[in-house]
């Protein structure tokens, strides 16, 4: 007797939509963050009646937007600073492991009050692997759009060149990186990392005079992705993601894949942003529970698991060609 | 164009590339006389604890910390900086509260503390620019001092003087009424 093929939890494939609110979100507080802070700043100076037109309508959008909150703008609205780098919420001084990593490697020493911000981010990753990545990360909404146009300019028939690498060179980055930061005894990861990137530079152009230099570096990178691998900066160069992906080694929270109702369409491979190979169960410490292979699966063959490993592989899909061949080439032996 | 007068454009030209650019040599130009925000580590250790998170900046009510891009080199790619001409430090210490990597220590705003912690600069008279040392009364940088008595006396003609404890906030030379400004910040962190 067939043993019935567990269905996953019908919400599991909604999920990726949630996703792509969350990075949503978090891109617009990027961008809410510095313009509360001029607000603030003209708060303080009391000094609506010389602001410029345009200056003036930032204003009356911030005071309309925060006073049913605060009284006080000025103050209060310091409780939500920062970005992704490194961030205050409500007193929760929050911080990504790269910066903790390599604030210790250029300084060779240990500041804990900073050590300790990153201890929420790393319980998390230990606990849910590269989440990161998939659920948070400021850059990864403008990667996703990048690699949907190139899917876009595929359909218009211009085909762009998509090279393989090996997936552990990112690995190398970040230990390169490391080294480089100590001898220079400055955080040089910080100007090429696209997180810690995008939230400066969205402060820069909204409060400062424009944009600074990582734009330039962050356009480096989009143009990587478009023209020399798919999504090649997090999956062959990011340090970020390497670290995360090393402390995600063996994370509780899996997705795998229920072979019963795999039909082996390898949409899951097609979808994935980080080319791995979920037909095969390979998931590996790179995967960031990002449910897009949820979202498409068209049998609902995949769910969450709470392991530290992966499954082993299950081979084909019970409901693929291949499986089906099999069966009915060990019926005939049966039969003869 | 003959062969020879060719070669000698060309040869001029490749020793032009050789040799160092005026720009190159002239790396500590004085436009890049900046500060580093108030309570700031000896630039060296500054740098290896900045994580170039942004913050300072992003809680600063004077908006007076910018971000270097390539200007002062590799190592200090966005790490804040302060232009005091263009908007100098209030002292307000919010940039201390907010870092968290101790890059900039936490102080708290009062007197004695930010006399003992804080050094970013001294302020430097140059008395063929001052208008009080040519004999028109002025003291506009007195007025803006936020440690009057302290950090600067006035004498005959509203003359200025700096003291030792000048901490180097900036708001004398964002005062100055001439043009260039007769008191400028010397920044401490060149001297280390």
């Amino acid at each position: 007797m067939m043993e019935q093929p567990r269905q996953p939890f019908f919400l599991w494939r909604h999920l990726n939509k949630l996703r792509l609110v969350t990075l949503s979100l978090v891109f617009i507080v990027l961008i809410i963050i510095p313009i509360f802070h001029v607000y603030q700043t003209f708060v303080a100076a009391h000094a609506y009646d010389l602001l410029a037109p345009s200056e003036k309508r930032l204003y009356d959008v911030a005071e309309f937007v925060t006073s049913p909150f605060t009284n006080e703008p000025a103050e209060d609205l310091d409780a939500v600073k920062g970005n992704t780098w490194s961030g205050k919420f409500w007193g929760l001084q929050l911080s990504d492991p790269l910066a903790v990593v390599s604030q210790i490697a250029a300084s060779l020493s240990f500041y804990w009050p900073f050590i300790l911000t990153a201890l929420i981010p790393v319980i998390l990753t230990i606990l849910l692997g590269r989440f990161f990545c998939g659920w948070l990360c400021p850059a990864i909404l403008i990667y996703e759009l990048n690699s949907n146009f190139s899917a876009w300019l595929k359909l218009a028939s211009l085909k762009l060149p998509n090279f393989q690498f090996d997936r552990r060179l990112k690995y190398g980055v970040l230990a390169t990186g490391l080294i480089l930061t100590s001898l220079v005894g400055s955080l040089l990861i910080a100007t090429i990392y696209p997180p810690a990137i995008i939230g400066r530079e969205l402060y820069f152009v909204i409060a400062l005079d424009g944009f600074g230099i990582g734009v330039v570096i962050f356009i480096g990178t989009l143009l990587f992705d478009l023209l020399v691998a798919r999504r090649g900066f997090c999956r062959y160069v990011c340090p970020g993601g390497a670290l995360y992906s090393l402390l995600g080694r063996y994370r509780f929270l899996r997705i795998r894949r229920i072979a019963e109702s795999c039909n082996d369409c390898a949409k899951c491979n097609a979808v994935c942003e980080f080319g791995l190979d979920p037909m095969k169960d390979d998931f590996g410490q790179e995967c960031n529970n990002c449910t897009a292979c949820m979202a498409i699966c068209p049998t609902e063959a995949m769910t969450f698991t709470l392991r530290p490993t992966d499954y082993p592989a299950q081979g084909p899909g019970h409901l693929g060609r291949q499986r089906k061949r099999e069966n009915n080439f060990e019926i005939r032996e049966a039969a003869e | 164009m003959d062969r020879r007068k060719f070669i000698k454009a060309m040869g001029a030209s490749a020793a032009a590339l050789v040799a160092p650019l005026p720009t190159q040599a002239a790396r500590n130009k004085p436009s890049l006389r900046y500060l580093r925000p108030p309570g700031a580590h000896k630039e060296a250790e500054f740098l290896s604890k900045c994580i170039r998170c942004g913050q300072c900046g992003e809680t600063c009510p004077n908006r007076c910390i910018k971000f270097f891009g390539f200007e002062n080199g590799i190592a200090s790619i966005g790490t804040p900086y302060i232009t005091p001409r263009e908007k100098a430090c209030i002292l307000c210490m919010k940039c201390g509260d907010v870092c968290p990597t101790g890059a900039i220590p936490k102080i708290e705003r009062e007197a004695n503390e930010i006399l003992e912690k804080v050094d970013m600069g001294l302020a430097v008279v140059d008395e063929e620019l001052c208008l009080s040392f040519q004999g028109k009364t002025c003291g506009v940088c007195y007025r803006a001092c936020p440690l009057q008595d302290v950090a600067i006396k006035v004498g005959m003609l509203e003359q200025p003087h700096v003291k030792e404890s000048c901490i180097g906030c900036g708001l004398c030379e964002r005062s100055c009424i001439q043009m260039p400004q007769a008191i400028r910040i010397q920044p401490a962190r060149q001297e280390a």
